[in-house]
């Protein structure tokens, strides 16, 4: 299974998975920190919600396929000697940088979903900054071994009638042919009785015991199998184990992303419907430090536009005409859920204070600090009637983890800008 | 590429196209890299490289230095063992196996992470090490009952062959 056919196959589904992941990260990027001129879609409203959950779980798939394509190609770290033109030291140093940067970027992004952050430097920063240098080091090794990969692009073009690989060419895989003269060379010399029986100058001497073994094994895993009824089942055994573990992982966790997969998450890092209000929670009113400016019998929701300004205690907010709406909460760290909002539509809220439809609004949490406390919110999201400044979910009254007395949701947008304990609507 | 009387250095192109699809796809990637470096730099704090830095290696050195060996070792270990299975029952064995690993490898991180504390308990809201345990028996159920459904089926077949 060690062979350019088998590195192809899994190569596509990996390279699949990681531009899914890098065009997901760029909408979820870009959503949160816009440039000024960017508008986006805000329906259909659960579009960030499958993104996002797209995006994490092709980096939960890209665990067994970047671990199967390791596997498959790994003998040819020993490749001896290491390295015989300068243009190898370039290849060989972009699959060190693609290795070492994919590697660190799933066992950041998965970590990430648990909430975990042993590592001493920033995560967000540094997973978008990989994110390119991901790509482009696949760019450059992909680049090397186009020829190969367009060889065996298609199964009949690998394999014989009786299912044998079929060898590249020496012009297609220099190494390997390289290798072979290396090996016949040897032979020849094991058969020629006449050769004098010390190790010639030049030629590496065979080495013994655990080191011989090694390098034997690793000569012999670049080697053609035999026996073509034997290599299929090993083919087959491999590809099953790959396909397995990536369906079983994605079957297992995808749940806190996606309706169908619901009943079998066992390993999600959340569950649907746990929590306050039947709804999951990420920054608690404690973390936020809220617990008693939320609480505040004289909250008041302060709405300005210029000189203009209104405020609302929450009494005024429940008096107002209820809009309901049925939007999803959509996290970065990937899972979603559906819920039902009720509260006063931003639109209106919007009128009564005169704003143009083509503004956009800063949104003031009552939260002291934290990344999220000031939120921007498009005119494309403070125009859409389904925007709620939501005083009610799944048919009660807001839990102070979910954002009491009032909160922002929008459809369409991640979770954490849909900003809980509001305290202020400036219109800019 | 070259074509010196040395064998190439990498795979030589074996058209015009292919020729051009390499350069293009080389001169992007080069860019995307120059592209994350920059990003990186422009936010993210010089006293953080260092950290990067060991981290990146030691995702190299986890894989290269301690995964693959131990699975090219317990490769080789079952190899000789198991001459005397069939290879079949070998590769679907090998199955459940990586099928367990795999599944240990995303859940283990996430038992340490619930012990090292949440920020509330909707997060990591489940017993995942028990889960992990159930999880492992069913794997090997279903890699048993999928090793005798094999050997009865090929037994079948050899007795048709016979009689």
């Amino acid at each position: 299974m060690r062979n350019a056919r088998s590195a192809t196959v899994l190569g596509r589904l990996l390279g699949l998975a990681f531009v899914v992941c890098l065009l997901t990260g760029l909408y979820s990027h870009f959503l949160q920190d816009p440039a000024s001129w960017m508008r986006f879609p805000t329906s259909p409203v659960w579009l960030y919600q499958v993104t996002q959950g797209v995006h994490i779980t092709a980096g939960i798939a890209a665990i067994p396929l970047l671990l199967g394509k390791l596997h498959a190609v790994f003998p040819q770290l020993f490749q001896h000697p290491p390295v015989r033109h300068p243009v190898q030291v370039l290849e060989r140093a972009s699959i060190a940088l693609f290795i070492a940067t994919s590697v660190l970027q799933l066992v950041t992004g998965l970590l990430n979903t648990y909430q975990w952050y042993p590592w001493p430097f920033p995560f967000r920063e540094v997973h978008f900054a990989l994110s390119f240098v991901i790509i482009g080091s696949l760019a450059v090794h992909i680049a090397v071994k186009l020829p190969l990969i367009a060889r065996y692009w298609r199964a009949r073009d690998s394999y014989d009638d009786e299912g044998r690989f079929v060898e590249p060419t020496g012009e297609l895989d220099p190494a390997r042919a390289e290798h072979e003269a290396v090996r016949e060379l040897a032979r020849m010399r094991r058969e020629a009785p006449g050769e004098q029986p010390s190790t010639p100058a030049g030629a590496a001497p065979q080495p013994r015991g655990f080191v011989g073994r090694v390098t034997r094994w690793i000569d012999d895993a670049r080697e053609t199998e035999r026996e073509p009824a034997r290599a299929r089942v090993s083919r087959r055994g491999f590809f099953g184990a790959v396909g397995a573990s990536t369906v079983g992982v994605v079957a297992l966790t995808a749940g806190q992303s996606f309706t169908p997969l619901e009943p079998l998450n066992a390993f999600g890092p959340r569950q649907r419907g746990l929590g306050p209000n039947d709804l999951p929670v990420n920054r608690t009113a404690a973390a936020a430090k809220v617990l008693e400016t939320a609480m505040d019998p004289d909250w008041r929701l302060t709405i300005a536009h210029g000189e203009r300004t209104m405020t609302f205690a929450a009494a005024d907010l429940e008096a107002m005409v209820q809009g309901d709406e049925r939007l999803p909460i959509s996290c970065v760290e990937g899972w979603s859920q559906f819920a039902a909002w009720r509260g006063v539509r931003l639109v209106e809220l919007m009128a009564l204070v005169g704003a143009p439809a083509d503004r956009s609004l800063r949104v003031t949490s009552l939260e002291e600090k934290g990344g999220y406390r000031v939120m921007l919110m498009g005119p494309e999201y403070a125009t859409d009637p389904a925007t709620l400044v939501a005083l009610e979910v799944n048919g009660s009254r807001l839990d102070i983890e979910h954002g009491y007395p009032a909160r922002m949701i929008a459809p369409g947008r991640p979770g954490v800008l849909q900003t809980k304990w509001l305290s202020l609507i400036e219109v800019i | 590429m070259t074509r010196s009387s040395a064998a190439p250095a990498v795979p030589a192109s074996t058209g015009r196209g292919v020729r051009i699809a390499r350069m293009v796809l080389v001169v992007v990637g080069v860019a995307l890299i120059g592209l994350g470096g920059w990003v990186l730099t422009e936010t993210v704090s010089p006293t953080r490289y260092g950290g990067l830095l060991v981290w990146l290696m030691g995702a190299v050195l986890a894989h290269d230095a301690v995964i693959a060996p131990v699975v090219a070792g317990v490769a080789l270990v079952v190899g000789r063992t198991g001459r005397r299975v069939r290879p079949a029952v070998l590769a679907i064995v090998q199955v459940g196996v990586v099928v367990g690993v795999v599944l240990s490898l995303v859940v283990v991180p996430e038992i340490v992470a619930k012990a090292e504390g949440t920020g509330n308990v909707t997060v990591l809201p489940f017993d995942y090490a028990a889960r992990l345990g159930v999880a492992w028996l069913v794997v090997a159920v279903l890699t048993a009952l999928a090793v005798v459904a094999w050997v009865v089926r090929a037994r079948r077949r050899e007795a048709r062959r016979t009689a």
